[in-house]
């Protein structure tokens, strides 16, 4: 009796579980075998590609490239490595300085008491805002700085939007370190500065690496600004995706093979901030 | 030199200065990057600007309260709020009773776990754009939605035209974001539910509770806190959604028939180049979300913990 | 006929045997107390008859009803955790009423029941309050209550007053005695202080490692304890247990503990069939042992003081014998350093085969 009722609880399960992983996996699936496949199977409903080929790819680092035999006018989409960079360079600088300016930030919030209400306030605020709301006046503060099109713009933009993160973050590990530890450095003398340094961060070396993989994701990934302050110089990863949807049109092939090239990194560093911290990720205290 | 270093290094020894030189950094950002932007824009909705009237901005000629007038009476305005609101209103209650359900899926030991977790996390992970690009792909005329699921559901050559139709179009971006952000539901309150004392559970079922019942009367209830900030953060996330919308219906298309909000201030800003009336009704839009947070926080801040 | 019957239990974590092999019955209006240091299974012998752990082998009855596939939701049981474990986010009244809630106990029967169970433990009071600003003994009367309320066939407390300061443990003694004697029904509970068994059991239990080495009545169990383990486990303070080596000299036949020797040649045939060898360990009560100035007893044995815990009524005399140390409870108003002279009451000496420490005596 009880023994029926497990098989029918396991099967069930599995069942379900099943079915939530293909409604998870699907898209990625097809994407992937998008990727693969020839032109003449872009628009049929074949999951495995009965000619598999890798030019959907290489079209992408050099633009000229036949796809499956056919030549495509890709005069318009631009090949993906000048954008690549783009985001690497913008990512990459505008984390250092958000973990950098963040971490003063939250220390000093969270040890001196500085920045008071307003910095709380001001870390939920931004996370309140739609980008868009900003959109206009960006447009028209950077184009008087003639700053529109450029990294510093893009960094600038990105730091002060991801501040409020590094901050959070930050602050919740710095709390974790004993106040003792730093004020008994203090009181042999040390600097002030000198007890961050080599006390309070080798201890949040974690919390450091953890934050600053998450900004990384979210720059890497951001879209609106990128899309309204980039013309041609800093066209980012995931405008220069947007771009080609709408230029190349029914180029399947390649599109796919770009939206899964941007998603790899940022799937394997997701895992790797899963794999360093289970407990406590829910973007700071959810309490 | 090194005596203006030493005097620096010595005023930044006392608590106080120190501390407000840790801040120093991000003031500067802070009010470069924003809050000059947030003067610009309220000056901006002020004034009736056009880039190419060829004046220079600050020389615009002040308007007064036209364009906030003229938002709050502009249909397409509030066509936008209404559906992003509906978006939002949909889109969350389905994230999160999903989420429910693959928590009680998983909940217990079972080969694979970890595995499955894995993988059902793994949505949260891929770049919104891509995700949009995906669904946008998916959905084609020639894609697998049509050619594969509707073919085994409904048999025959079904082909729906997803995105030439204003529901369908909507319903499409709602199942991206839906697919996207269910994982982070399922995480919440999985980590939730497993965070109630297993004694509670113990001492439930020594009074007779069946598993539901432990699970509507104690497990839910205790962790309604979380819930509740998790919706919230979920909702105000889904209220700004644009790049779906922007991949899969070109901001908004067919028409304007899913223009979000964020879309629609994007194209006055961008496409039609009226920034003045970007900022109006962008700044409407500010104080509105003010005071709908400080209307929420206040009810929340008073509950205890 | 026996409420609780649990036959040859056995519980394997892993490779660790925490239950090797326990049995016993427990009737009506009875209390049973497993009594143990941590460790030696007690506790996961009352969660196995809770049905919270599923035993590797053995049986548990309960109302002569096998109950070991039963899920803990049917068995009947009322179980008060360690921690108490009430809910939270509940008022006093809700706690009580869970169990009747989930069995959809109309509303007004329901009423009445929880307003008869908060009366019987003086919760009458904090009925609407909720759960968190309760104090510690309340927690504990809500934590009963809510078991009781369902009139279960049979009552477990997981260690009931160790979460409680010294002071108040006394007086909730008390309160729980006079529960027990009011509600009456078969009643399981497990301690690792033996004065709490002894005061609270109508039989006890001691485990040590898997196994219950007696089970009797707290009298029993003070006055003639089988093993070792179960005559230095109860009492405080401690039996003296000194070890020692039957000898025969001359007639007469003398436990040797090389300090000192004491004559037992009128029991010594009793004691010569149970022994396996001539190793003994001897044993008396601190408060069996008698302590005068002048030597009153022929057979009395020289010891010095060392020092004197003093408890107010009686005190705690560390003598020492020879180089045996010896605790003695009386008084006598000696100071450390003086010598005294110590009569053993050869009929509360206990004796136990050192290998098998098994009483012989």
């Amino acid at each position: 009796m009880a023994r029926m009722e497990q098989m029918v609880k396991f099967v069930a399960r599995y069942a379900l579980l099943i079915l939530v992983v293909l409604w998870t996996l699907g898209p990625v699936i097809w994407m992937i075998s998008l990727s693969l496949k020839p032109p003449t199977e872009w628009y049929s409903p074949n999951i495995i590609p009965q000619r598999p080929i890798l030019d959907n790819y290489v079209s992408l680092f050099i633009s000229t490239v036949p796809i499956g035999g056919t030549y495509f006018m890709t005069s318009i989409a631009e090949a993906i490595t000048r954008p690549f960079i783009n985001s690497l360079i913008i990512a990459s600088l505008s984390t250092i300085f958000a973990v950098l300016i963040g971490f003063l930030a939250a220390y000093g919030v969270s040890r001196y008491r500085a920045g008071g209400t307003f910095t709380i306030f001001f870390t939920l605020l931004t996370r309140m805002i739609p980008g868009a709301t900003f959109v206009a006046p960006l447009m028209v503060y950077y184009a008087t700085l003639r700053l529109l099109d450029t990294y510093q713009a893009l960094i600038l933009l990105y730091t002060a939007v991801t501040l409020t993160y590094s901050i959070w973050i930050l602050k919740g590990f710095i709390d974790e370190v004993p106040a003792e530890w730093e004020e008994a450095a203090l009181l042999e003398g040390a600097h002030p500065w000198k007890v961050v340094t080599q006390v309070t961060i080798p201890l949040i070396k974690g919390g450091i690496a953890a934050s600053a993989l998450f900004i990384f994701i979210l720059n890497w990934t951001e879209f609106l600004f990128a899309l309204v302050i980039s013309v041609t110089q800093v066209v980012t990863l995931p405008v220069q995706i947007s771009m080609y949807a709408s230029a190349v049109g029914r180029m399947y092939g390649p599109q796919a093979a770009l939206g899964l090239i941007a998603t790899i990194p940022m799937v394997i560093i997701g895992y790797v901030i899963q794999k360093h911290l289970i407990t406590g990720f829910t973007f700071g205290r959810v309490r | 030199m090194s005596t203006a270093l030493r005097k620096i290094a010595e005023w930044s020894n006392r608590p106080k200065n120190f501390g407000r030189l840790l801040m120093l950094p991000l003031n500067i950002v802070l009010n470069f990057v924003l809050m000059i932007p947030f003067g610009i824009m309220i000056f901006l909705s002020f004034t009736a600007w056009h880039p190419l009237a060829g004046v220079e901005w600050w020389q615009a000629p002040i308007a007064g309260i036209q364009s906030f007038a003229k938002a709050l009476a502009d249909a397409r305005f509030q066509w936008a709020l209404i559906r992003t609101v509906i978006f939002v209103a949909t889109v969350v209650p389905i994230e999160f009773l999903l989420g429910l359900g693959i928590t009680l899926l998983f909940l217990g030991e079972f080969r694979g776990k970890k595995i499955f977790t894995s993988i059902v996390l793994y949505p949260m992970m891929v770049p919104l754009i891509v995700v949009g690009l995906s669904f946008f792909l998916m959905f084609q005329d020639f894609g697998p939605v049509n050619l594969i699921l509707l073919k085994a559901l409904f048999g025959g050559e079904t082909m729906i035209s997803w995105f030439l139709d204003p529901t369908l179009a909507f319903l499409t971006i709602m199942l991206a974001d839906i697919w996207q952000w269910t994982p982070l539901m399922f995480l919440i309150v999985y980590s939730g539910l497993v965070s109630v004392p297993t004694r509670l559970i113990e001492a439930a079922k020594v009074l007779g509770a069946s598993s539901m019942q432990i699970l509507r009367r104690i497990q839910l209830p205790l962790i309604k806190p979380l819930i509740i900030v998790a919706l919230i953060i979920r909702g105000l996330e889904a209220f700004k959604v644009f790049d779906t919308v922007f991949i899969m219906t070109g901001a908004g298309g067919p028409g304007t028939t899913t223009e979000t909000i964020s879309a629609y201030i994007y194209k006055l800003a961008i496409l039609y180049n009226n920034q003045s009336y970007a900022a109006a009704v962008s700044l409407i839009l500010l104080v509105a979300l003010a005071l709908i947070t400080r209307l929420a926080i206040k009810p929340l801040a008073v509950k205890p913990e | 006929m026996a409420k609780l019957v649990v036959r040859n239990l056995r519980k394997l974590f892993g490779h660790f045997e925490a239950v090797k092999d326990v049995s016993f019955e427990v009737s009506e209006k009875e209390t049973l107390c497993l009594l143990g240091p941590s460790g030696c299974g007690k506790t996961t012998t009352l969660r196995m008859i809770a049905g919270l752990e599923t035993p590797t082998s053995g049986y548990i009855y309960i109302n002569d009803v096998l109950v070991n596939d039963v899920s803990p939701q049917k068995r009947g049981i009322g179980l008060v955790f360690q921690d108490y474990a009430i809910f939270p986010h509940m008022s006093v009244f809700d706690n009580l009423a869970f169990g009747l809630k989930v069995r959809r106990t109309p509303k007004h029967e329901l009423t009445v029941k929880v307003d008869e169970t908060a009366r019987l433990l003086g919760l009458s009071d904090v009925l609407h309050e909720s759960a968190k600003g309760l104090g510690l003994s309340e927690i504990q009367r809500v934590a009963i209550g809510r078991s009781i309320i369902l009139d279960p066939k049979i009552l477990l407390l997981d260690e009931p007053l160790s979460n409680v300061a010294a002071k108040v443990r006394e007086r909730m003694r008390g309160e729980l005695k006079r529960i027990q004697r009011e509600i009456g029904i078969a009643t399981v509970f497990v301690t690792h202080d033996q004065l709490e068994a002894m005061v609270l059991g109508d039989r006890i239990a001691v485990m040590k490692d898997g196994l219950i080495e007696q089970i009797a009545e707290p009298d029993e169990v003070y006055a003639h304890p089988h093993t070792l383990f179960v005559a230095d486990f109860i009492g405080s303070p401690s039996m003296n247990l000194i070890e020692c080596e039957l000898l025969e000299k001359e007639d007469r036949v003398f436990l040797d503990a090389k300090d000192f020797a004491i004559d037992v040649t009128e029991f010594a045939e009793t004691i010569k069939k149970k022994v396996t060898g001539p190793e003994l360990i001897m044993g008396i009560r601190p408060e069996d042992l008698h302590m005068s100035i002048k030597k009153i007893d022929p057979k009395a044995i020289r010891g010095e003081v060392q020092f004197i815990e003093s408890l107010g009524s009686s005190s705690i005399y560390h003598l020492k014998v020879g180089q045996k140390p010896i605790l003695v409870k009386g008084l006598l108003e000696v100071e450390a350093g003086d010598k005294v002279w110590v009569t053993f009451d050869l009929k509360k000496l206990h004796l136990f085969d050192k290998k098998t420490e098994v009483a012989v005596w």
